[in-house]
């Protein structure tokens, strides 16, 4: 079986499970507070009106350079923070509004790994006692009766077992890593947001890492909202791929389609800058002018027309919505 | 792809030291805080001796009754440090006197932090309104002209709860604000880190989160505090009850002993009755100094000493 064999396998596979979140025109804005008596005088739209579904078993990437709400939006799925609009499905039930206790028993299915390895960890807690905390919040055992299995699990993502014993501080930034993604992994969740796993690491270590994860999608049928900057990362792990530019989700398409077609100009700019390693082939790269515009002001229109090589006239008077252009490929401009 | 990707395995059969372990460890190796801990613990085992000690030190083991028969005796073999004006023996209200001081001192503190702890962390934690309507409450309490406070109050409270307890609450109640202010700082920036976010995305409540994510990363900070304060209240009830309005006269306590060198007599020419006071008083708070500077330094992850 070839690769590209294995890649339609997958694809068909995923084809016919169900959704599991669905996120309708999320809005989160982040106030902007000023003079004395700290009014509201505008908001920073981090996130404004992003609409996308993940199916069970499936990792959707979402790309896109600083700043653009990519983090902001995983964050808001995870009820984080407190989106603005829109509505979050979750296997069909609506925790837009949940709060409190009925909040905190939904955390259960949804789980996040962190960015930075070095400050998601407790330096005061034990490894093992880190990574037992999600079932003692949600199950009444005793941490004596849990050590086995949290051993079992510390081996499982990579670390011997005698971390449990051990504080964050002793181990490398990889090695946090996993044990940030055994703590996401303790209450056996459906989904996972992967909030940049590895910008933090060295790239020799992000490779393990990306791998193991790979590995328990498999092993524990997990779906993954996984967020990058890095395209490669991101076309090595994700099953489809959304690319946001300042707050708006531009392009959304399967993995092959996006790196072999990129419809969006911002897209195609993206993908140019890909270092190519055959010095063989001339890739034309297309420069971006300027700089992003700030979401406290965004322009008016498509987000991305001041900076587009295409711009015509109606992009500066017109949002284009993101619609289907072709089959399962979608994106939000007015060239299609 | 192998299934797993194994690390290089140290075999270390024994546990890892917990960041308290190594802060004591540290602390341990302090020479100057040791000296001062042992001070400190010895002055209060004395002082928590006293009752059974006053007999063998000198013939008059009452510390409150006048006795006209022995009055401003100099320092000799039968009373060590001398008798005061009214002819009680220096030592033994030296070491009542340390029960007192130091109880006050203590139980103020404990009070003090545990109202500004409670305050800090949940402005901190909750910002917003919550956090306002907090810190300027905190500032109103700082505001508080603290003497006047403290002599209206202890008026007022002092005949429906014993005398040594009224100041402590009082000194309590209007010393906190400087503590809230630095647990809501650090508590700000603690909860930047990324832990908190995870530990509310495991499914931990807030109050859980303050408890036991928050508290034991600010604790260090709250500790060495918990020292100077408990020098500090040292001195406040020393300053009090010298000027009168402290713990009640007929209780002996450092600072009431040092109120009989108001009289120019006492003050130049009966010096055994108000040095004892004063140099343990001064040395118990160096001491407690020094101990809070080793703390700092054992708390310190980044200090190596």
């Amino acid at each position: 079986m070839t690769t590209r064999d294995f890649i339609q396998e997958r694809i068909d596979s995923l084809q016919n499970r169900d959704v599991l979140l669905e996120v309708q025109n999320l809005k989160t804005y982040y106030p902007v507070t000023g003079g004395f008596f700290k009014r509201v005088v505008g908001n920073v739209k981090a996130v404004d009106d992003v609409s996308f579904s993940v199916r069970k078993g499936e990792t959707l990437g979402l790309v896109g350079e600083s700043g653009c709400g990519k983090s902001t939006t995983g964050r808001t799925i995870l009820r984080l923070l407190k989106p603005t609009d829109g509505k979050i499905l979750f296997e069909g039930k609506d925790i837009t509004k949940i709060s409190g206790s009925r909040l905190q028993k939904a955390r259960r299915d949804f789980q996040m790994v962190f960015q930075d390895p070095y400050a998601s960890l407790n330096p005061m807690q034990m490894v093992g006692d880190i990574v037992a905390e999600p079932i003692l919040n949600y199950e009444k055992r005793s941490r004596k009766e849990l050590e086995p299995e949290i051993k079992k699990l510390l081996t499982r993502v990579g670390l011997p077992e005698e971390a449990y014993y051990k504080y964050a501080h002793e181990f490398s930034g990889g090695q946090r890593q996993r044990i940030g993604i055994a703590r996401a992994l303790a209450l056996n969740p459906k989904l996972i947001v992967a909030d940049e796993p590895v910008s933090a690491l060295d790239v020799s270590v992000q490779s393990q890492v990306l791998n193991l994860l790979k590995e328990l999608q498999i092993e524990f049928d997990l779906t993954y909202l996984f967020i990058a900057h890095d395209l490669s990362v991101v076309k090595h792990m994700s099953d489809r791929i959304g690319v946001m530019y300042l707050g708006n989700l531009v392009e959304l398409a399967s993995n092959r389609d996006l790196y072999r077609e990129p419809l969006h100009p911002y897209t195609q700019a993206l993908i140019s800058a890909i270092p190519e390693p055959n010095t063989a082939i001339k890739k034309e790269r297309i420069v971006l002018k300027g700089d992003v515009p700030s979401p406290q002001n965004p322009p008016t229109g498509c987000p991305f027309h001041t900076r587009c090589p295409m711009a015509m006239e109606v992009c500066s008077k017109d949002k284009p919505l993101l619609t289907e252009v072709r089959p399962g490929h979608h994106v939000a401009c007015h060239l299609y | 792809m192998a299934t797993t990707s194994t690390l290089t395995q140290q075999k270390k059969p024994e546990r890892s030291l917990s960041p308290w372990q190594i802060a004591r460890k540290k602390f341990l190796k302090n020479k100057l805080a040791m000296i001062s801990s042992v001070f400190i613990i010895l002055v209060t085992l004395l002082s928590l001796a006293a009752p059974f000690l006053a007999p063998y030190l000198s013939s008059i083991p009452d510390v409150s009754k006048v006795n006209i028969s022995s009055m401003n005796i100099t320092p000799n073999s039968e009373h060590w440090l001398g008798t005061d004006k009214s002819g009680r023996d220096v030592l033994t209200r030296l070491l009542y006197g340390g029960r007192i001081s130091l109880l006050v001192g203590f139980s103020a503190t404990v009070l003090v932090i545990s109202i500004g702890t409670l305050v800090g962390s949940i402005a901190g934690f909750f910002g917003g309104v919550v956090d306002s309507v907090l810190m300027r409450f905190t500032d109103f309490v700082l505001n508080f002209p603290f003497l006047v406070f403290v002599i209206v109050l202890n008026t007022i409270l002092m005949g429906i709860v014993d005398g040594l307890w009224v100041l402590i609450i009082v000194i309590g109640l209007l010393s906190w604000g400087g503590v809230a202010r630095l647990v809501r700082s650090k508590v700000l920036a603690e909860k930047e880190n990324e832990y908190i976010m995870a530990a509310l995305s495991i499914g931990c409540s807030p109050f859980k989160v303050i408890v036991k994510h928050l508290l034991p990363n600010v604790m260090s900070t709250i500790i060495v505090q918990a020292t100077l304060i408990f020098a500090s209240m040292i001195v406040v009830e020393s300053a009090l009850s010298y000027l009168g309005f402290g713990v009640p006269q007929s209780t002996p306590s450092w600072g009431n002993m040092l109120s009989s060198a108001n009289e120019p007599d006492v003050l130049q020419g009966k010096q055994w009755i108000w040095m004892p006071p004063a140099l343990v008083i001064i040395f118990t708070i160096l001491s407690i100094n020094f101990i809070g500077e080793g703390l700092k330094d054992a708390l310190n992850p980044k200090s190596l000493r």
